[in-house]
C-alpha cells in the first residue's frame, strides 16, 4: 500500500487546521500557505497507482491471515470478497484529477494571498478543507465516505462564500445551505436503501452483489435509491434547478474562491456521476437522466449566462452550462463519448479558474464587478487583457486550445453514438458562449472607460500574472497534445462504457 | 411485535422527512425552516437504525467468553449504527453554521422573515 494515497486528504487537512491556529499573523500565513499549497499538485505525481484499505483491512479474500480462526459464516461466503473497510482507490484517472485539483488550488490560494493585504487564515482553512473533501471525493470507493466529505465540501463551499465579505453573502450562503439541508439527508437516505438492499455500502460490492444475482437489480428500492442520489447530484454540482444558487454562490465569493469553488463543483459533479454510471448503468434510465439533466444545464446555463450583468454571475452560469458539455459525454455512455467528457472536465476547470481569475483582476482593480460600471480596462491592463481573451476562446473551443479538442471529441462521439444533433446543439452552444464572453470583454475592456470608474489598486500582483500564465500554458499543452490526459482517462472509460467494475 | 416496532420505526421516519420537507420548503420563518430541517436529517438517522434492527439480536460488542460463530449470528448490524452517529455530528455541525448565520441576518435585518432576507 502507498502511504501517499491518504496523504493526499490528510496533508490539506492538517494545513487548514494548522492555518486556522496561526490567525492574524500575517507573513507566518502566507509562508506557510504557498509552502503547503505547492505540495498538493505534487502528491499525486508521486503516489504510485493502487487501493488503500484503511487500518489495512483488505477483503479476506486477499488476506488469509485475518481470515483465520474466524467463523464459516463469514469465510465460506461471499462475505469473504467485501470490503471490510474504507477503501481508497488511486488510478490513472484520480491521478489527473488530483493533480489538476491540486493545481487549481496551488494557484487559487497563491493569487488570494497576494491580492489580500491582510491574509485570513481562516479564508485558507476553508480552501484546504475543501480541498481536502474532493481529494476524498474523488478517492473513496465507499458511497458514505463520499457523503461524509461531500457535506464537509459543501461546509467548506459556505466558509469560502461567508470569509469573502461580499455584499449579499450571508443571504446566499443560507439559501445554499437549506437547499443543502434537503438534497444530503435524500442522499444519505439512498445511501441507506442501497445498504439495506445489499448489505454494503463499498460501491465495487454494492456491484458485485448487484451482477452476481445475490441482490435482485430490478427491485424498485433501487430504483428510489437510484432517484435519491441523482438529487443530491444536481444538487452538489448545481445542475438545473440548482444552477442559479450554484451561480450566486460563485458571484459572492471572491474571484480567485470562485475559481476554486467552480473546481469543487465539476470534481463532485464527475465523481458522483462516475458513481451513478457504475452502479446504475444497468437501469436505461439513468443514462437517460444524464443526458436530459446535461442538455438542460448546457442550455440554460448558458443562455441565462447571456442575460446576465454581473462578471462573476455571468461565467457562474457559464460554468454551469460547460458541465452540460461533461455530463453528455457521461450519459452517451460510449468509452470515447466518457473520455471526452471527462478530457471535457479537466479543461473545464482550468478554464474556468483562468477566467475568474483574469477577469478577477477587475474586480481588485475597481471593485466592481458589474459590466455596465466598466470599461477602458484594455489600457490599464493590456497583458492580462490579452490573457482573459485567450482564456475566453480556450472556453469556446478555438483550436489550438485545450477545449477544442475535447468538444471535438464530444461531437466525434456524440455522431458515432447515434446522436448528431447533439454535435448540432454542442456547436450552437460554444457560439452562444463565445458571444456571451465577447459581450464581457467588450464591456471591461475594449469600451471608454466611464468617468464614475475609480481605479482602487493600480498594479496587479505579478502572482496573479504567473497564475494566469501558467493557466495558458496548460490548456495549449492539453490543446496540442490531448494524449497527456485522455491516456489517463481510457482505462476509467473503458470500464465505465463496459459495466463495472 | 418486533417486527411492528421496526415498521413503526420506518413510517415515522417516512413521516419527520415528509414534515421536515414541508417546513423547509412552505415556512417563511428561517428558524422553523431549521427546525425542519433538523427533522429531515433526524427522520433519515431513524431510518437507518431501523434498518440496521435485528430481532432478537445483541449489542455488537465483543465480549470475553463470548463464541465467535453465536455472536455473528446474533449481533446486530453495526454499520448502520456508526453511520448514524456520523451523520449526527455533520448535522450538528451544519445546524451550528446555519444558526450563525441566521443570527447575523437577524442583527442586519431585524426580522427572520425568508421572504423578506432571502427574497424569493
Amino acid at each position: 500500500m502507498d502511504l501517499l494515497i491518504p496523504l493526499m486528504v490528510i496533508v490539506p487537512i492538517i494545513c487548514a487546521l494548522f492555518l486556522n491556529l496561526l490567525h492574524k499573523k500575517d507573513r507566518t500565513i502566507k509562508a506557510i500557505a504557498i509552502t503547503l499549497a505547492l505540495i498538493l499538485p505534487l502528491l499525486p505525481i508521486l503516489a504510485s497507482y493502487g487501493m488503500h484499505y484503511f487500518g489495512g483491512y483488505a477483503p479476506l479474500t486477499e488476506n488469509p491471515t485475518l481470515s483465520t480462526g474466524l467463523p464459516s459464516l463469514i469465510t465460506g461466503t461471499a462475505l469473504k470478497t467485501f470490503h471490510p473497510a474504507i477503501t481508497y482507490s488511486f488510478q490513472g484517472a484520480q491521478k489527473l484529477f488530483i493533480f489538476i485539483l491540486g493545481l487549481v488550488a496551488f494557484l487559487a490560494i497563491m493569487v488570494s494571498l497576494f491580492e489580500t493585504k491582510r491574509p485570513s487564515g481562516v479564508y485558507g482553512f476553508m480552501m484546504f478543507m475543501g480541498v481536502a473533501s474532493l481529494t476524498a471525493i474523488l478517492l473513496t470507493d465507499d458511497i458514505f465516505n463520499f457523503y461524509v466529505f461531500f457535506e464537509i465540501a459543501a461546509l467548506a463551499t459556505v466558509g469560502v462564500v461567508l470569509v469573502s465579505q461580499v455584499k449579499g453573502n450571508y443571504e446566499t450562503a443560507l439559501k445554499y445551505m437549506i437547499l443543502g439541508g434537503i438534497a444530503s439527508p435524500l442522499l444519505l437516505l439512498g445511501i441507506a436503501l442501497l445498504l439495506g438492499v445489499t448489505g454494503n455500502v463499498n460501491i465495487t460490492d454494492i456491484i458485485s452483489s448487484l451482477k452476481s444475482g445475490m441482490v435482485n437489480p430490478q427491485n424498485p428500492v433501487i430504483l428510489m435509491a437510484c432517484g435519491l442520489i441523482v438529487f443530491s447530484w444536481l444538487y452538489g454540482s448545481g445542475l438545473p434547478p440548482f444552477h442559479t444558487i450554484k451561480s450566486a454562490i460563485y458571484s459572492k465569493a471572491l474571484p480567485h474562491g470562485a475559481a476554486l469553488l467552480q473546481a469543487f463543483s465539476v470534481f463532485t459533479f464527475v465523481a458522483l456521476g462516475i458513481i451513478i454510471l457504475r452502479i446504475f448503468s444497468y437501469l436505461p434510465i439513468s443514462q437517460m437522466i444524464i443526458l436530459g439533466v446535461s442538455l438542460l444545464a448546457m442550455i440554460l446555463g448558458i443562455t441565462m449566462a447571456l442575460l446576465q450583468t454581473d462578471i462573476k454571475r455571468m461565467f457562474g452560469f457559464l460554468a454551469v452550462g460547460e458541465l452540460g458539455y461533461i455530463g453528455l459525454g457521461l450519459g452517451l455512455g460510449t468509452a470515447y463519448g466518457i473520455t471526452a467528457g471527462l478530457f471535457q472536465a479537466v479543461n473545464e476547470v482550468l478554464i474556468t479558474a483562468f477566467l475568474f481569475i483574469g477577469f478577477g483582476t477587475i474586480y481588485y482593480q475597481t471593485g466592481e464587478s458589474d459590466i455596465r460600471k466598466l470599461g477602458g480596462m484594455m489600457i490599464k491592463t493590456p497583458l492580462v487583457a490579452l490573457l482573459v481573451l485567450l482564456a475566453g476562446f480556450a472556453m469556446a473551443g478555438v483550436p489550438p486550445l485545450n477545449a477544442f479538442q475535447s468538444k471535438l471529441m464530444l461531437i466525434q462521439a456524440s455522431i458515432q453514438a447515434g446522436l448528431p444533433e447533439l454535435g448540432v446543439i454542442m456547436i450552437l452552444m460554444s457560439i452562444v458562449t463565445f458571444m456571451t464572453f465577447m459581450k464581457a470583454f467588450h464591456a471591461v475592456y475594449m469600451r471608454p472607460k466611464p468617468v464614475e470608474l475609480e481605479i482602487k489598486n493600480e498594479k496587479i500582483p505579478q502572482a496573479t500574472i504567473l497564475a494566469l500564465l501558467v493557466f495558458l500554458a496548460v490548456c495549449i499543452l492539453f490543446g496540442l497534445f490531448p494524449h497527456l490526459v485522455t491516456g489517463f482517462l481510457q482505462t476509467l472509460s473503458i470500464s465505465l462504457a463496459g459495466g463495472m467494475p | 411485535m418486533i417486527i411492528d416496532t421496526q415498521l413503526a420505526s420506518l413510517f415515522t421516519a417516512g413521516a419527520l422527512i415528509v414534515i421536515g420537507i414541508f417546513a423547509a420548503v412552505f415556512l417563511d420563518n428561517l428558524i422553523k425552516k431549521v427546525i425542519g430541517l433538523a427533522f429531515i436529517g433526524d427522520g433519515t438517522n431513524l431510518f437507518l437504525i431501523a434498518m440496521g434492527y435485528k430481532p432478537g439480536g445483541i449489542v455488537y460488542i465483543y465480549l470475553p467468553g463470548m463464541a465467535r460463530d453465536w455472536f455473528a449470528q446474533n449481533a446486530a448490524y453495526p454499520l448502520p449504527f456508526a453511520m448514524v452517529l456520523t451523520s449526527i455530528v455533520i448535522g450538528a455541525s451544519t445546524m451550528a453554521v446555519m444558526l450563525g448565520i441566521i443570527m447575523v441576518l437577524y442583527k442586519k435585518h431585524g426580522s427572520l422573515k425568508a421572504s423578506k432576507i432571502l427574497g424569493d
